[in-house]
């Protein structure tokens, strides 16, 4: 018999869920990870008086208790729901884009959380428009339906015509660019951008985004609210993590995988870092298909995975200030949690700015508390400003010159977000920087990517074979479908779905076997 | 075509090609296997990237031993490698040692400049009840080996926040981290924040013959008009003329002034003994500081937990409980403690481990989960919210209060 039946490597969101569902379904699981702490990006941490949320902004797929959407199921299957004291958000976000001559901005919206107060907020401020904004937010909840319902079972059948007549937009518009979508429906352009601003979840423009997963996201935040979890996503991550312990499970901190032993492409045992081997039948990995393969695993990387990785492009890292400030959000003048302060128009000029250590164009600041007063120490306020950018620049600057360039662009980040909250710096009590590097230092991914590879159109799984020349190992993580917390704790669970099918097969196969030896 | 195998299933019979765009996508993905790779030329990168700022283990090795004072040596270190990453002054390494059979650790502040890039110098000062001192005082020669961490910890200057109008009230051996800062900001290259910066060190010593650097710091003075020092002798001999007494509130008005708003806008960095950083930031408190202005590297565990507010009434330091350790491998082992004493030294002494740096409840490397019976957790455990609901706590500063049983 092997040491486990399974080991998951990394437990990251992905891991954390696929070994917890494991352990829960009778398997015998052991979780690495790394660092001293459950969650990957899903985690906190402590400077002074302020617990900082690492990553999450906004949890989807939630739902409310009246209204309950499928995260709350996963998170009830995963044993851990009741552990969960769930915020409602009450706006999606706010845009502002700062006029470069005076102080009235070009573009200021908040836009709520629920789809009819969205089509008015909109219309308010889009008079012109409002009937292409009714056609256009239709629309986004229409491919979302197909997307969750209809298309699954349309290409499970491989029934062309139930896709043509149960699919009807995700045909004409599924697969096409966002740009191309809202060039279509909108002509004004502060519109467009305002009603594009989750592509920062993603990380690419408009233009490289698949209309699908810019239509679902909207729909998806609206219908059913952004959240946050009292005690951030960490409290998730340590909720995960007790439900695995409490149905058995077997943990090592500090510790990570050093390599994946094989026999005859069937996965055989992982050794750790500190050179303990444990036996398996099946290994989750929830770190990058680089370091799976190409690092871990004892033989060279599978023709079928150097097939499927040479058609991706490693995707953005960000730059992150966690901030505490001695004030409170309505001193700061924080009117919803989430904002994108922009300063044009054009996505493509934003995506052009993130490839290297440019001033910032475009920034993300989260304010944690501004729903809920337990996120930050009374009086004061926790937020998180950042901009996506790839990592390659901060790889290539000499060791000694890293800190200043940290500061100095950190700087640049919080003059950018002054223009909206003018008091930021004068208010700092406590501040943590994270950079691209930062990101890979924690994540241990490939240029420090957040969201795995690059989510263009032909990224998504339905573009992929699945990943299956090293018998029994499994990928589950951002790589392999979308980045986000949604999606990943998404992919944990149906991997582990997988698995468990496949070692429910393999012991009934031996215990025919045995019958048989045994007649 | 390349990639037949990847785009088998995405190409053939597939019902998708209904879909707008989806043949785009196929022949978008073509394209990029042309010039695509498989990421193997990046192996190690990302390992070695990260080592080169943050190496979770330095392989140190002695090179050099400074009698500073009768009770404080500078222990120099340089790589076995001859890599160092680089620092901000006022961070630390956590040394690990092994005294007689004893695997444990404690972190000390580098004393060196960030400039010096070929080696990090720790001060150390004997600790009279002390038990690593002692051995790195008396023990220690060029050429011995240790491992430590990188440098770690948040007490430097922080540009983004800190000014320029600087404060270093140092205690002791707390003047290490301060001359780190003191050297790196006459090393700065950075000519508009030279114009600006002001430190004012003041410097609390015992006795006379405590003093660390004395001559250096002096001459720094002379020649930097940036650097101001106040000498403060707590334990004078007769003959001293120089200051004399604590970093009382007193003091700190007739050298700072007592306007409030210019105190305000100073930073104060507190490094000494536990005692030293407690009585100096009542003191600013009772200036009115803003705790924001004020940052207190932490120093080791608290001595006297028993004092504290919070710990249990009827549990006395001398008591002793039972640790029961359960290992990730499903191995146990137990030994006794005593209730005062920090649960990471406690496993130490007995042959347990858990990763740790800072050893002042502040890095949470050292978490461990309470299985059953309770522990104290002082102010300095700088726990995460959900983390007592689930019974973990940072060892280094956790004290049992009852039999208990760990997952380690």
């Amino acid at each position: 018999m092997t040491d486990f039946d399974a080991i998951v490597i990394g437990a990251g969101n992905a891991g954390l869920t696929a070994a917890t569902a494991l352990q829960r379904g009778g398997a015998r699981t052991l979780l690495l990870e790394r660092h001293n702490i459950p969650g990957g990006c899903a985690t906190s941490f402590i400077r002074g008086e302020f617990e900082f949320e690492v990553a999450l902004h906004q949890l989807s797929g939630m739902g409310t208790e009246k209204n309950p959407f499928i995260m709350r199921k996963i998170f009830t299957d995963l044993g851990i729901m009741d552990q969960l004291n769930i915020v409602e958000e009450r706006e999606l976000y706010r845009v502002v884009m700062p006029s470069k001559v005076n102080k009235e901005h070009e573009i200021d919206i908040v836009l709520p959380a629920s789809i009819k107060a969205l089509k008015k907020t909109l219309s308010a401020h889009y008079p012109e428009e409002s009937e292409n904004i009714e056609a256009y937010l239709t629309l986004c909840e229409k491919l979302s339906l197909e997307c969750f319902m209809m298309l699954p079972r349309a290409q499970k059948m491989a029934d062309q015509t139930v896709l043509e007549s149960s699919c009807p937009n995700y045909i004409k518009y599924g697969l096409t660019s966002s740009k191309d979508v809202l060039n279509e429906f909108f002509s004004n352009p502060d519109l467009k951008a305002v009603i594009a601003a989750y592509w920062c979840y993603i990380g690419l423009p408009p233009k490289d985004i698949p209309f699908c997963d810019l239509a679902v996201m909207v729909y998806a935040y609206a219908a059913f609210k952004p959240c946050h979890v009292q005690g951030g996503s960490q409290a998730i991550s340590s909720a995960l993590l007790e439900s695995f312990l409490n149905a058995g499970g077997k943990v090592l901190f500090n510790t990570g995988a050093a390599k994946i032993l094989t026999d005859n492409e069937q996965v055989k045992a992982v050794q750790t870092e500190h050179g303990d081997i444990f036996t398996c039948e099946h290994i989750i990995s929830n770190t990058s298909p680089q370091h799976t393969f190409n690092e871990l695993l004892d033989i060279p990387t599978p023709k079928q995975v150097t097939a499927d990785m040479k058609s991706r492009r490693l995707g953005t890292s960000a730059f992150v200030l966690y901030l505490g400030l001695d004030c409170t959000p309505k001193e700061l003048g924080v009117t919803a949690a989430s904002n994108f302060i922009i300063d044009d128009r054009d996505e493509e000029v934003a995506f052009e700015t993130m490839q290297g250590i440019n001033d910032p164009t475009h920034t993300m600041l989260t304010c944690y508390n501004h729903d809920d007063p337990s996120f930050a120490p009374e009086g004061k306020t926790s937020l998180s400003l950042l901009c996506l950018q790839y990592s390659q620049a901060w790889q290539d600057l000499p060791v000694e010159d890293y800190a200043q360039a940290k500061y100095d662009f950190a700087e640049k980040l919080i003059d950018h977000a002054e223009r909206v909250f003018p008091n930021i710096r004068k208010n700092i009590e406590d501040v943590e920087v994270a950079t691209p590097l930062t990101m890979m230092r924690y994540l241990n991914t490939p240029g420090g990517a957040i969201y795995g590879f690059q989510q263009n159109t032909q990224d998504a799984v339905m573009f992929r074979e699945r990943i299956n020349a090293i018998s029994g190992l499994h990928m589950a993580g951002s790589w392999n479908g979308m980045g986000g917390f949604q999606p990943t704790y998404m992919i944990g669970e149906s991997t582990a779905r997988a698995v468990l099918k496949k070692i429910k097969k393999t012991k009934q196969a031996k215990t025919q076997q045995q019958e048989l030896t045994h007649a | 075509m390349p990639n037949s195998t990847a785009n088998k299933s995405a190409s053939d019979n597939n019902i998708l090609h209904a879909v707008n765009g989806y043949q785009d996508a196929l022949d978008h993905q073509r394209e990029l296997i042309k010039t695509g790779t498989d990421f193997n030329e990046q192996n190690g990168h990302v390992a070695n990237t990260i080592a080169s700022l943050h190496p979770k283990r330095l392989q140190l090795v002695v090179c050099e031993v400074i009698e500073d004072t009768a009770s404080t040596k500078t222990l120099r270190f340089k790589a076995e490698d001859n890599y160092l990453p680089p620092f901000q002054a006022g961070q630390y390494i956590n040394l690990f040692v092994n005294i007689d059979g004893t695997e444990t650790a404690r972190p000390y502040a580098i004393s060196s400049a960030p400039q010096a890039r070929g080696f990090y110098d720790l001060t150390i000062k004997r600790v009279a009840e002390g038990f690593v001192s002692h051995f790195l005082l008396d023990d220690v020669k060029v050429g011995d080996h240790f491992q430590s961490t990188g440098p770690m910890g948040t007490f430097y200057h922080n540009p983004l926040f800190h000014g320029d109008d600087l404060v270093f009230l140092a205690g002791g051996s707390g003047i290490a981290p301060a001359r780190s800062m003191i050297i790196n900001m006459i090393e700065s290259t950075l000519h508009h924040r030279k114009a600006e910066q002001k430190l004012h060190l003041i410097y609390a010593s015992s006795y006379q013959a405590d003093v660390i650097y004395e001559n250096e710091l002096k001459q720094l003075e002379q020649e930097h008009d940036f650097l101001t020092i106040t000498w403060i002798i707590s334990r004078p001999t007769d003959n001293y003329s120089g200051r004399t007494g604590h970093v009382s509130a007193d003091l700190l008005t007739e050298l700072l002034g007592d306007n409030v708003e210019k105190l305000q806008a100073k930073m104060f960095y507190i490094c000494g003994p536990t005692s030293f950083h407690d009585f100096c930031a009542e003191q600013l408190k009772q200036l009115k500081v803003k705790a924001r202005r004020v940052r207190i590297e932490c120093n080791g565990p608290p001595k006297h937990p028993e004092t504290l507010a919070g710990w249990p009434k009827n549990v006395i330091a001398t008591d002793k409980v039972t640790v029961t350790i359960h290992k990730a491998d499903g191995s146990q082992g137990q030994f006794e403690a005593r209730v005062d004493e920090p649960l990471l030294n406690s496993m130490e002494r007995n042959g347990y481990s858990a990763e740790n740096a800072c050893r002042s409840g502040e890095c949470s490397l050292c978490r461990v989960k309470v299985l059953k019976g309770s522990v104290f957790n002082p102010a300095e455990a700088r726990l995460r919210s959900t983390d007592e609901a689930y019974g973990w706590c940072h060892s280094c500063v956790a004290f049992p209060t009852s039999d208990i049983e760990l997952f380690v």
